[in-house]
């Protein structure tokens, strides 16, 4: 591992590289035009961002890489959908999903590394549950309890509003799976959820 | 960096060190969940305006951020009001438009950088962690680096889908996009260990 300060592994560098291209994704995730919903939630895309770091890149890597596109958005670029960043929209209702987008990814991650990736079909289905479990599941999940918070909403009504979400968040985890589908065909080592191989 | 930092029209809070900003704006945004009736969030809600106009022209840039913030205010209010509770609306209300102004006003008067310099500081005694506050700024950049190249590779591949079928490629140039990116990212990662490694 690293020797002095200065230098790196070769599995820290590629984990650099790594994070920083997941972050990207999700910043070009992020140009894309949202779709407004009442309670100040937008659908974005940006949520396949989360999933396919989970699924391709494991959970702490998943983690990091959300976790550096939060730093960046609360550093003030506008990367988030719509063209919104600084530390203003942690404020917001929808603050819960900001937070959860790295716990999400970390959640999608570890789940992925549990699953069957004997052939690339298995790592397709394994990549829809996981990102099912995780970018769907556990991220409506801590975002309901931030509009409970930060909107005082009661939770059942912020589990109404959430259900919106969820057909088309389940369409980007066929997304998902496709990708990763393809990814497995084309870079048959591809080490999925982290898991080496 | 791009952002929405604004640096035409500097004001009082430009001078103000990016730490004291943030402490600051900790605290107040704390504070802000402490009462329960709209009297004192109104004061608030006074007090965050008058910092707004005394920004002046540097808020220009976040105008659009601030309506969409002041809308889902509204709504969050009119759903309250609809579930007949007019004390919580203004509560709640109130509440998300103080504390979406301070984190906006520090944005407009902040440079990325500045904001940056500081998280490092903070991160500093995880060093011992080991995460390196140094690595988050070269992965920022490598960040900034890779979107770019994320649309100079999109207009490669739908270009050469053109050639071939006349017709824009749409969703279908994903999948090599993804492959295409993740061999990038291995050889970026390959780069930085022949050139940091050791």
């Amino acid at each position: 591992m690293t020797s002095s300060y200065n230098t790196v592994s070769r599995n820290a560098s590629q984990s650099m590289a790594l994070v920083a291209l997941f972050a990207a994704l999700m910043a070009v995730l992020g140009l894309i035009p949202k779709i407004d919903l009442p309670l100040g939630v937008p659908i974005t895309i940006q949520s396949l961002g989360i999933m396919l770091a989970g699924c391709l890149l494991g959970a702490r890597r998943g983690f990091a890489a959300l976790a550096l596109f939060l730093v960046a958005v609360a550093a003030g670029l506008p990367l988030l959908a719509g063209g919104r960043g600084g530390l203003g929209v942690f404020m917001a209702p929808s603050a819960g999903y900001l937070v959860g987008y790295a716990l999400a990814a970390g959640v999608t991650g570890a789940v992925m590394a549990l699953l069957p990736q004997g052939t690339a079909l298995r790592t397709a289905a394994s990549a829809f549950v996981a990102s099912a479990l995780g970018g769907v599941v556990f991220l409506h999940a801590v975002g309901i309890a931030g509009l409970a918070v930060l909107a005082s909403m009661p939770l059942s009504k912020a589990f109404m509003a959430d259900l919106l979400f969820v057909p088309g968040d389940l369409v980007k985890c066929v997304l998902c799976a496709v990708i990763v589908h393809t990814v497995a065909k084309a870079m048959p080592d591809w080490p999925f959820g982290g898991r080496a191989r | 960096m791009v952002g929405l930092y604004c640096d035409d029209h500097i004001t009082w809070l430009h001078r103000w060190p990016a730490g004291r900003k943030l402490a600051c704006m900790a605290l107040l945004g704390t504070l802000l969940f402490i009462p329960a009736t709209p009297a004192p969030l109104a004061a608030a809600a006074l007090g965050c305006a008058l910092l707004w106009l005394s920004l002046g022209a540097a808020t220009r840039v976040a105008r659009r951020l601030m309506a969409s913030v002041l809308i889902a205010a509204l709504l969050v209010a009119g759903f309250h009001l609809w579930m007949g509770r007019p004390d919580v609306a203004a509560v709640s209300a109130l509440r998300l438009a103080c504390a979406c102004t301070l984190g906006v006003a520090l944005t407009v008067t902040t440079p990325a950088a500045a904001v940056l310099q500081v998280l490092d500081a903070l991160l500093a005694p995880l060093a011992r962690l080991g995460l390196r506050p140094e690595r988050v700024s070269l992965q920022l950049a490598l960040m900034l680096r890779f979107t770019g190249h994320f649309f100079v590779q999109w207009q490669k591949l739908d270009e050469a889908h053109r050639l071939r079928t006349g017709r824009a490629g749409g969703l279908r140039l994903i999948a090599p996009l993804t492959v295409q990116m993740l061999q990038a990212a291995r050889r970026v990662g390959d780069a930085l260990y022949a050139r940091l490694g050791g």
